[in-house]
């Protein structure tokens, strides 16, 4: 085989990569597609692009999505204030030239990523917390791999296209033509096997009896269609501390329940009958 | 003039494409020229390879998943997956089911005889066994693929960009993915559970509102103000939240509601933040001149008070919409003796439909039904009136765009 896939991730010490995972992370690098992960909390879609960054030793720009983001500054700013200042009372020591717009440009993650002289990873976290139409700049700028500062009417184009990973909690959904332009991949939340793989990787001398007791209980609470079921980090800190205690849980009465169920409903229910709504 | 990579009359997969059209994905030629492309970037060197790199191209929504899922194992396979989970009875309306027990019987693998003494469930269990049979013979063992004929692979002249299928790669094979059926629960089709009710609050989370207009626009108004020549003048928005009413109008009449009844109260429970208020009535069957403010039906508040609520106010009523005619058309047509309502329920029906024009008819029978189900006819009658969506995601999302729709 050529070197389509020069890029290879395999997952890291860190991570636990679902093989079906993988081979999506590594068609997206090798198509220069974004790669736009959905899922609910605890499937571990921002430290996926974190983690393919370490492994393929990567810089990483995050763009950390706000409802207030525009498009613009996320590929770069204008210090207006300080330049105003230089150009009142002189830059002094710093270097800076008035005359010379540059001098006052900060640049956004996006900016940053395009000017790199290496691939680097380019994360766009929680993505649906943008306006649409900031989403659909975005995209255009992500497509063409260049963006054009206003000012001076100069186009700033990527040396190389960084390796983009977006990620929604859908929120909101996102737009069609905003789909059209990525790989979507929805992460299921794990399944119990995958679960013990990644409890091991952050606890690896969890005894097999506390495993088995503590993912039992875990899947068993998610069931019960609690208004917040416990996600992955919940069930990592409960069998931390269940290690700390040096206890394995009783169904019946599994200790420190506080730490899986976080909302004063679900643990009023939880307290009384033992039981949450079912819903068939 | 240059030449394409994959000249059109070569290009793999147009029928494949075209059976997702009809399994409801939307694709686009686009997506096409991109799966070729990619192979020939060499991407794909396994079935397995194939499947998920043509998932990324075609699938974008969750609801398309399972479609996608389903296409896939019919063309690649000539397994032929209904699209409902396993154990839902709505199997028994479905053509592969059909076709397999037409099948069965032809084959004398089940005798008409024991049909008729095998109860649904054992039936369902039957099917499915015959699918997962189906699966497992195909996973593992080194073959072509395609022998069936409805697959590209192996044809005249792309033998060379067939596929091989190597036995058990490091992945799980696709057969195996397809058959989890992870992605069934998101289908538009599938009937609100507690699995998809992420799905459906997605949604309704579009219902988009026009507050008050209270919000201080300060950029607006300075520069206004600075036009003003320094008088200020103040701009104001509308507040972004959706702040809405919404009445929820529950039948729980008969043990059928009940598992929606919950589910309902519970989609909008859930929503609450989003709601300036929320207001739950009860009925039996249909509206008469009085609902209930409580589960078991004790207060009453006149269906005329609830007429004097803002026209804005969202309606949802949920009911099966079913009964007999007199019922609904007929003067003291109410089943409770002590319900002294000349009026038919079909005029109340009109007149909240008439007040509020956001009001939605949501109903637990799904909607290839309607037509047909027990009771249609007042169904139907009811439909003339309310616009009416089922609960099935689609319909959720349907009555979504609907509520929020100005008009």
């Amino acid at each position: 085989m050529t070197n389509t896939r020069a890029l290879e991730f395999t997952g890291t010490d860190r991570y636990y990569l679902d093989p079906e995972l993988r081979t999506i992370v590594n068609i997206a690098l090798a198509m220069e597609k974004p790669l736009l992960l959905t899922g609910e909390a605890g499937t571990g879609k921002t430290q996926l692009a974190l983690e393919v960054a370490r492994a393929l030793s990567m810089d990483t720009e995050i763009l950390r999505a706000k409802s207030t983001i525009k498009g613009e500054e996320a590929c770069y700013t204008q210090d207006t204030v300080l330049r105003l200042n230089d150009a009142r009372f002189g830059p002094g020591s710093s270097g800076r030239n008035v005359d010379s717009f540059y001098d006052y440009v900060i640049w956004g993650p996006i900016g940053r990523a395009f000017r790199a002289e290496k691939k680097v990873v380019l994360l766009l976290d929680e993505i649906d917390k943008t306006e649409s139409d900031v989403q659909d700049n975005l995209l255009d700028i992500l497509d063409e791999c260049q963006f054009t500062i206003r000012e001076v009417n100069e186009t700033i184009k990527a040396k190389v296209r960084p390796a983009i990973f977006i990620t929604s909690n859908a929120k909101r959904e996102l737009s069609d033509p905003f789909l059209r332009r990525c790989y979507c991949h929805h992460i299921a939340f794990p399944s119990p096997e995958q679960m013990r793989e990644i409890v091991l990787l952050h606890y690896p001398k969890t005894s097999p009896a506390l495993m088995e007791a503590a993912i039992t209980i875990f899947y068993e609470l998610r069931e019960r269609g609690f208004e917040k079921p416990p996600a992955t980090s919940e069930l990592l800190n409960w069998i931390g501390a269940l290690d700390r205690l040096g206890t394995v849980p009783s169904p019946k009465n599994p200790p420190l329940t506080g730490i899986l169920l976080k909302r004063a409903g679900d643990i009023q229910t939880y307290r009384e009958g033992g039981r949450g709504r079912r819903y068939a | 003039m240059t030449v394409p990579a994959v000249p059109y009359s070569n290009a793999l997969f147009v029928d494949f494409v075209y059976l997702l059209r009809d399994y409801g994905v939307p694709v686009s030629p686009e997506d096409l020229l991109h799966l070729n492309e990619g192979l020939e970037k060499g991407i794909v060197k396994t079935l397995d390879d194939l499947f998920i790199f043509s998932r990324l191209t075609f699938v974008r929504r969750k609801e398309h998943m399972d479609p996608f899922e389903r296409a896939f194992a019919l063309y690649f396979y000539g397994i032929d997956i209904p699209p409902v989970a396993e154990g839902d009875m709505d199997l028994f309306r479905t053509k592969a089911f059909k076709d397999w027990l037409a099948q069965q019987i032809k084959e004398g693998k089940l005798p008409e005889r024991a049909i008729h003494s095998m109860t649904p469930e054992e039936l369902m269990d039957k099917f499915w066994e015959t699918v997962r049979e189906q699966m497992e013979a195909h996973s593992g063992g080194s073959k072509w693929i395609g022998q069936k004929g409805n697959s590209p692979f192996g044809h005249s002249g792309n033998a060379e960009r067939g596929i091989r299928v190597e036995g058990q790669s490091q992945h799980r094979s696709a057969l195996a993915v397809i058959a989890n059926r992870r992605y069934v629960a998101f289908t538009d089709s599938r009937t609100l559970r507690a699995n998809n009710l992420a799905q459906a609050l997605e949604s309704m989370k579009h219902m988009k509102d026009v507050g008050a207009h209270d919000v201080l626009n300060l950029d607006e108004t300075i520069r206004r103000t600075a036009r003003n020549g320094g008088e200020i003048d103040l701009v104001f928005d509308r507040e972004l939240r959706d702040r809405i009413s919404v009445v929820l109008l529950i039948d729980n009449g008969g043990y059928s509601m009940d598992p929606f009844i919950d589910i309902t109260r519970l989609l909008f429970a859930k929503l609450h933040e989003r709601f300036e208020d929320l207001s739950t009535y009860y009925f039996h069957n249909t509206i008469y001149q009085d609902v209930w403010t409580d589960f078991r039906r004790t207060r009453r508040l006149p269906t005329e008070q609830l007429l004097q609520r803002s026209p804005e106010t969202r309606i949802v009523i949920l009911g099966d919409a079913t009964m007999a005619p007199e019922e609904l058309e007929a003067p003291h047509g109410s089943l409770y003796y002590h319900a002294r309502d000349a009026r038919p329920s079909m005029y109340w029906l009109r007149r909240i439909a008439g007040r509020f024009k956001h009001s939605v008819w949501l109903n637990p029978i799904l909607r290839d039904a309607w037509a047909t189900a027990y009771g249609h006819w007042t169904l139907n009658r009811i439909r003339s009136v309310f616009h009416m969506e089922d609960m099935t995601l689609g319909g959720i999302k349907g009555m979504a765009e609907y509520l929020s729709e100005t008009r």
